[in-house]
C-alpha cells in the first residue's frame, strides 16, 4: 500500500509529465487517489493545464505555417547550390 | 537513386519545391529566421553532396526534413549554455523551498481566481508569461517553448537536446514549477 501513496512532490512532477507522456496506469491512479485527498495538488493541476490552455490559443503556430523563404534567401541558397554544381 | 542513369539532379528544384517546407520546419524549431534559412541552405547543400545516398525508400521530402532534424541537432549541440546557468534553484522563483522535509507543499499554491476576461487581460497575462519565460534558464525556457508553443513532441525534444528522456520530462517539470510560481506572484497575488 506504501508505494501507493505518492508525496506532493511526486506528484507535481507526475502531473507535468502527463501532460508529455501517458503514464502507467498504476501512476495514474496514484494521481486520482492523491488528488482525492489533497486540494493543494488539485490546484496545481488545475493551474498547470489553465497555463498550457493558454499557451495553445496563443500559439504562434499560424504565423508560422504561412511563413515562407524571402526573396532574398531564396536567391542566396540558390547561389550556393549552383556554386556546389559546378 | 530513383533518377535513371544521365538524368541529371537539380538540387535548385529541390529548393523550389520544399524550400517552404524546410523553412517552416526549420522555423518552427530555432528562434530567428535567419537560423531558419542558414538551416534550409545547409541541409540542401548536404542532401546534395550526399545525394547518392537517397534510396528512394522514402520520397524527398522526408529525406529532406531527415537531413533538416540532424542539421537542428547539430545546431543546439553548438550552443550549449555555459555551466552553471541551468541551475532553476537560482532562479528567483526557485525550486529548492517549494516542498518541506516530508515533500509536502511548504510554498502552497494560491486560488488563482483571476481569470483573463477580455482579450485585453489576456494579452497582459501572455506578456507576463514571456517576462516570466526570459527569466528561466535559457536552455529550460527553450526546451518549453518548443514543447508548448510549438508543439514539438517530447521525443524530438529529447532528441535536439541530446538528452535522456527522463531528463527531458524533468526540464519540462521544472519549467512548468518556474513559470507556474512566477505567474502565481506576479500576475495573481494578492487575489487570495
Amino acid at each position: 500500500m506504501r508505494h501507493w501513496i505518492f508525496s506532493c512532490k511526486k506528484i507535481s512532477l507526475l502531473i507535468s509529465e502527463s501532460m508529455d507522456r501517458k503514464l502507467p496506469l498504476y501512476r495514474r491512479l496514484g494521481i486520482k487517489l492523491h488528488l482525492m485527498m489533497c486540494y493543494l495538488c488539485r490546484r496545481y493541476k488545475k493551474q498547470l493545464l489553465f497555463i498550457h490552455s493558454i499557451l495553445q490559443t496563443e500559439k504562434t503556430i499560424d504565423e508560422i505555417d504561412c511563413a515562407s523563404l524571402s526573396p532574398e534567401a531564396r536567391e542566396k541558397i540558390k547561389k550556393k547550390l549552383n556554386e556546389e554544381k559546378q | 537513386m530513383t533518377t535513371g542513369k544521365g538524368k541529371e539532379i537539380n538540387p535548385i528544384t529541390w529548393l523550389e519545391e520544399y524550400g517552404d517546407v524546410l523553412y517552416r520546419f526549420a522555423r518552427a524549431r530555432v528562434k530567428d529566421s535567419f537560423t531558419a534559412e542558414d538551416l534550409v541552405q545547409e541541409t540542401l547543400l548536404a542532401a546534395y553532396r550526399s545525394r547518392k545516398k537517397f534510396s528512394g525508400r522514402s520520397t524527398l521530402r522526408t529525406w529532406l526534413i531527415g537531413i533538416l532534424r540532424h542539421k537542428i541537432v547539430d545546431y543546439y549541440r553548438k550552443q550549449k549554455p555555459e555551466q552553471g546557468e541551468e541551475n532553476p534553484d537560482d532562479f528567483v522563483y526557485g525550486m529548492n523551498n517549494m516542498f518541506d522535509a516530508k515533500e509536502k507543499w511548504k510554498v502552497k499554491p494560491g486560488d488563482w481566481d483571476r481569470d483573463p476576461e477580455n482579450e485585453y487581460e489576456r494579452k497582459e497575462l501572455m506578456t507576463m508569461i514571456h517576462a516570466c519565460l526570459d527569466e528561466m534558464p535559457k536552455k529550460m525556457a527553450l526546451a518549453y517553448t518548443l514543447r508548448e508553443l510549438q508543439g514539438v513532441s517530447t521525443d524530438e525534444l529529447c532528441e535536439l537536446f541530446q538528452t535522456r528522456k527522463n531528463n527531458c520530462w524533468v526540464i519540462l517539470y521544472r519549467a512548468r514549477m518556474l513559470l507556474r510560481r512566477c505567474l502565481e506572484i506576479n500576475w495573481f497575488q494578492g487575489t487570495k
